[in-house]
């Protein structure tokens, strides 16, 4: 993980986190390709989460969304948490 | 009288009064003791299939009574008394302890209520208890969570009297044999031919539940209440209401689809939320919210194995919840500090920690060979399963298909928000220079404690399985939950929601923020309108009123010959104007609508 960044910017344990992390990534899709994946909605035509890359993206989506839509909200919902201490 | 004719929840009560009692190791003794007693009579209770019956108002109150639920729910509740307790105990809390027995007890009550007088009345011992531990918090806004959280109870402990009354007042008229009973619009007892909707009785029971619950639009007293309590007071309180809310719903009220639609809202909100959250114990608070979602929408789903994975993931959720409070709150207590970007570098001296804090957040996730995986994924097969049980009938179901989608969104979210950002934003991002150690050997005790049932849970779910609703089901399924494909499925989703964090890292750092929830209407818009409008107004009107009286003859009170005092004092009387003027207004409209509308 990252300790004292260098002056470059990036420090080795961070690199090594990010590549091992990578790694792991790599890993579970790969592993992902051997795996055989049923679709839960058959009955309704719906057969995308029968693809194995489907979780991994859906996980990768279903942040990014959140973290935004979160973030979104936040630019008219955000005030300092001293709000309601100053009543 | 037998031992299994008294509720459990008594050998905690009596706890509660003993406990004073006693001093420094002694009370750290009972105090333990006391929640593995209240466990073994429980199981007595339950395994005799003890009822008692106390006549009342020429009805039946039946304070023991062994729900389906019931051991699942009343086994958590002991554990984690105990849990909490040993986490409390080197910092002395009298008042603290004693409440948190009083609460505890409250909920065990529940467990055991078979109708629904005891119900309510132990529903609002919990009150009392937990209101107590919040205000024992001595936290900067203890005293005023407290009173909004005191509020919102009774307001929905009003709701669930009503509709008990208004029930019970109905079952009496139509001459039933046991108009108290508890359960008797319960899916798991009598199938679902007894919900009747046009009954506004069930509807206020129901209203009242979830407001224990956290539903909307009543989510926020959970994280406004619950950062308030102490180190080990917070852990209490995410365990017991909640919790107890989920259980009645359970009991009552599985099989309506309403409790689907706002678990999903729950889920939801809860990551929204907790994303922008900068107070570590809030975002647990939070998610909190997201994982009683899950729950509602298990009871609303109302199959047997949704039914079996919301008691589950009740059961999982109140060890790994309780495990990421205790681990919050050793950072809090170790360092004072408890905003996300203050910390960070911690990793150094607090492993045990650490370790603990990321085996709650994987359990939170649903992370494979951890409790939260066992449990939810219950509750996810169930959904399929339904949902094709659905489709083969020809029934309309594709909420159950939109629900499952943001079900497993909400757990790719809750990953993100309570285990990877909770874990890097304490103990790694920039080094805050803090080098507190790990807590007293009591909390670590706890937390590994804790820890440890997780694991134990994700490794061997037949323990807990064996003791849900529906064992038969439980078991079939525990052949199945750990597929190639269940485990796949979920390193997948998790993992890469763990990038996208990251990813995203540079617009998650975090200020000194709080974000506007729906309690702003009562918290600021309600008391501003008030000083700023309705108040100057009734002012002006009052002036106004004074100068019309005193330019007509005679000039009422303010007439220049009498003395000052006695000036001052009539003028005093008229106080009273502003309401005399809008009851005469009212009885105006009144007059006028009697005669124009003479139908009223």
């Amino acid at each position: 993980m990252s300790d004292e960044p260098k002056a470059s910017g990036v420090s080795t344990r961070a690199l090594i986190a990010w590549l091992v992390g990578a790694a792991v990534l790599v890993a579970i899709v790969a592993v992902d390709y051997t795996v055989h994946h049923h679709a839960h909605f058959t009955a309704d035509g719906i057969d995308v989460d029968a693809m194995p890359e489907f979780f991994p993206l859906f996980g990768l989506v279903s942040g990014f969304v959140l973290v935004l839509l979160s973030k979104t909200l936040s630019i008219a919902l955000k005030r300092k948490d001293t709000f309601y201490a100053d009543d | 009288m037998q031992m299994t004719d008294l509720p459990p929840a008594a050998v905690l009560f009596a706890g509660a009064l003993l406990l004073p009692l006693f001093k420094g190791k002694w009370r750290f003794a009972v105090a333990l003791a006391l929640p593995l007693l209240a466990l073994a009579d429980s199981w007595a209770v339950i395994t005799q299939g003890g009822e008692s019956f106390i006549p009342f108002m020429g009805m039946t109150l039946q304070p023991v009574h062994v729900h389906a639920a019931t051991p699942v729910f009343a086994t958590i509740f002991c554990i984690m008394l105990a849990g909490g307790v040993l986490f409390s105990m080197n910092d002395d809390r009298r008042v603290e302890l004693t409440a948190a027995f009083v609460y505890a007890g409250g909920a065990l009550g529940v467990a055991f209520a078979g109708d629904l007088v005891t119900m309510f009345v132990f529903w609002e011992v919990m009150t009392l208890g937990s209101t107590i531990i919040i205000w024992s918090g001595r936290q900067h806004d203890s005293y005023g969570a407290g009173l909004r959280y005191f509020g919102m109870h009774a307001l929905g402990g009003v709701a669930l009297l009503m509709g008990i009354i208004i029930v019970v007042t109905q079952r009496l008229h139509e001459g039933a044999a046991d108009p108290l009973a508890f359960g008797h619009f319960s899916a798991m007892v009598d199938g679902w031919s007894h919900l009747d909707w046009d009954n506004a009785g069930m509807w206020l029971i129901l209203v009242g539940m979830l407001v224990n619950a956290g539903a909307p639009p009543f989510s926020s007293w959970i994280p406004d209440a619950y950062p308030e309590g102490s180190t080990s007071g917070t852990v209490f309180l995410s365990a017991f209401t909640t919790k107890t809310a989920v259980f009645t719903l359970l009991v009552a009220f599985a099989g309506v689809e309403v409790l689907i639609y706002l678990g999903v809202y729950m889920a939801i909100y809860g990551v929204v939320y907790g994303v922008n959250a900068n107070n570590m114990r809030r975002l647990l608070c939070y998610s909190l919210v997201n994982q009683v979602g899950f729950m509602l929408i298990g009871i609303g789903v109302g199959t047997k194995l949704s039914i079996d994975g919301a008691a589950a993931h009740a059961f999982a959720h109140i060890i790994y919840k309780a495990l990421l409070l205790m681990a919050t709150g050793s950072v809090l207590a170790m360092t004072g500090r408890f905003r996300l970007g203050e910390l960070g570098g911690l990793y150094r001296t607090m492993p045990v920690t650490m370790w603990c804090l990321i085996i709650g957040g994987l359990s939170i996730s649903g992370f494979p060979l951890t409790s939260g995986f066992t449990s939810k994924s219950m509750v996810v097969q169930a959904i399929v399963d339904e949902s094709s049980r659905m489709a083969a009938l020809g029934e309309p179901h594709t909420y159950l298909i939109v629900t499952w989608f943001l079900f497993q969104a909400a757990t790719a979210g809750v990953f993100l928000d309570a285990c990877v950002k909770l874990t890097w934003f304490i103990f790694f991002q920039k080094d805050s220079g803090l080098r507190p150690s790990d807590p007293p050997w009591n909390m670590k005790a706890a937390m590994i404690g804790f820890a440890f049932i997780c694991i134990l849970l994700g490794v061997f779910p037949g323990l807990l399985y064996q003791i849900l609703p529906y064992q038969g089901e439980a078991a079939a399924y525990a052949k199945v939950v750990y597929s190639l494909e269940h485990v796949m499925v979920m390193l997948g989703m998790l993992g890469f929601s763990g990038l996208a964090f990251f990813l995203l890292l540079p617009i998650l750092k975090r200020g000194s923020y709080i974000h506007l929830d729906i309690d702003w209407i009562w918290r600021r818009f309600i008391p501003r309108f008030w000083k700023e409008v309705l108040l100057p107004l009734l002012q002006q009107l009052d002036n106004a009123q004074k100068a019309i009286l005193e330019s007509l003859p005679g000039r009422g009170m303010r007439d220049p010959s009498l003395p000052a005092p006695i000036a001052r004092r009539m003028g005093n009387m008229w106080a009273v104007s502003v309401p005399v003027f809008l009851i005469v207004l009212m009885l105006l409209v009144y007059l006028v609508a009697y005669f124009v509308l003479p139908t009223l």
